[in-house]
């Protein structure tokens, strides 16, 4: 089964390829998004973040949900030294980076414990499957008809952040000037919470975020400098048999066959 | 003067444990702790060119053995090499491996699509839009 809402201010493409799909598992999942939409939304007033934000709930009454997400920005702001941070002098706190992921990622947990076990939830261009392998493409951060990858997941997350949609929305914390090092940074990670979160603060990071984002357990790294060079991590999944239909020549797109990988430079760049 | 060598080295190394001696009330001393730091014949000594490189005892710990060595020029450490160092993907992934490619634009069959958060105006004209449109 299949089916796209708009929740959350962007596109959620739900794909199930078990046989059986119990009634009203969907609705479940669009339900729990759109609870999320309305308690974390920094763009609603009257919700659990807004208000967290103007003051008007204490700290004991902040939700387990609330208090896991922030304690998620919290270590990701360590972890960035300040590049990441959802509180920015003179805006308004804003965890939405991290609400994504976390929200999706336990979106696919309500899929799970249903029974299902082969599926395909892509929320605005964030990935989690289950059940794979699944042909995941990886936008080209200049030409929106086209990809720069194909990524072959069996069982995880797959996420991108980029200027090219929303413009310069992603500031880096320790400069508060917008990220500017990369076009796009994608990631690859067995949860969708750790792929959006590293993508997100390594594109704050800028060039620096790469190593940064590779040296991550659990993280394969696919990103594009703004000079388009593209920089991946060795374990990157890369689909083996790219079915060619556009001007990419095949050369350097295995990336995971030995002759590929042996024309490639290997570097420790910046 | 050779003979001062290893007096200094063993002067330099039984002097480690008392820097980091802390009095704690017990009644461990800073000789016992000194014993094996500072016994040229728990570790390989060897000298070569100008300097004297003594390689310490293995120390293992959560991570893996560690070992190191450490070159002297008179009483001055010149260098500390690792000989032993834990095969842990912590390690490893402190210096990152990174693939350098050329960007590349194609064309694929996919099932989905990775790319920055699209607006819902913007799905419209999307790659993912029209892999939903197929399938439905």
């Amino acid at each position: 089964m299949r089916r796209v809402e708009h929740v959350m201010g962007f596109p959620v493409s739900l794909r199930i390829d078990d046989p059986y799909v119990p009634d009203g598992v969907a609705d479940a999942l669009f339900g729990w998004l759109r609870e999320v939409d309305e308690r974390f939304s920094p763009f609603r007033a009257g919700s659990e973040v807004s208000r967290l934000d103007r003051g008007e709930l204490s700290a004991d009454e902040v939700s387990p949900d609330l208090a896991e997400v922030l304690g998620l920005c919290e270590e990701y702001r360590v972890a960035t030294r300040g590049a990441f941070d959802v509180r920015l002098p003179g805006r308004g706190l804003d965890p939405c980076a991290v609400v994504k992921g976390w929200s999706v990622q336990r979106a696919a947990r309500l899929l799970r414990d249903a029974g299902l076990g082969r599926f395909c939830l892509n929320a605005g261009g964030d990935v989690v499957t289950a059940g794979g392998p699944w042909r995941v493409g990886v936008r080209h951060p200049e030409l929106a008809d086209r990809l720069c990858t194909v990524l072959e997941v069996t069982d995880g997350a797959v996420a991108t952040s980029a200027r090219y949609e929303r413009g310069d929305h992603i500031v880096d914390g320790r400069t508060g000037l917008p990220a500017t090092g990369l076009l796009s940074m994608t990631v690859v990670a067995p949860t969708l919470t750790e792929a959006d979160a590293v993508a997100t603060a390594a594109f704050a990071m800028g060039e620096e975020g790469v190593e940064w984002a590779a040296a991550r357990a659990g993280c394969e790294v696919y990103a594009v400098d703004a000079r388009r060079r593209v920089l991946r991590t060795p374990g990157l999944p890369v689909a083996a048999t790219p079915q060619d239909a556009g001007d990419g020549s095949a050369a350097g797109r295995s990336g995971s066959s030995p002759r590929a990988a042996g024309r490639n430079a290997v570097t420790n760049p910046v | 003067m050779k003979r001062a060598i290893p007096v200094l080295v063993l002067s330099v190394a039984g002097l480690v444990p008392v820097w980091r001696y802390e009095p704690s009330g017990g009644t461990s001393s800073s000789t016992e702790a000194a014993a094996p730091a500072a016994a040229p014949d728990s570790s390989s000594a060897s000298s070569g060119g100008s300097g004297k490189a003594v390689a310490g005892s293995t120390v293992h710990t959560d991570k893996g053995d560690v070992q190191v060595e450490v070159t002297f020029e008179g009483d001055r450490i010149a260098s500390v090499r690792m000989l032993r160092q834990p095969d842990h993907p912590q390690t490893a992934a402190a210096v990152p491996t990174l693939i350098a490619e050329t960007l590349q634009a194609q064309s694929a069959d996919v099932d989905t699509v990775s790319g920055a958060t699209i607006t819902s105006d913007g799905y419209r004209e999307s790659l993912q839009a029209a892999l939903d449109a197929k399938g439905a």
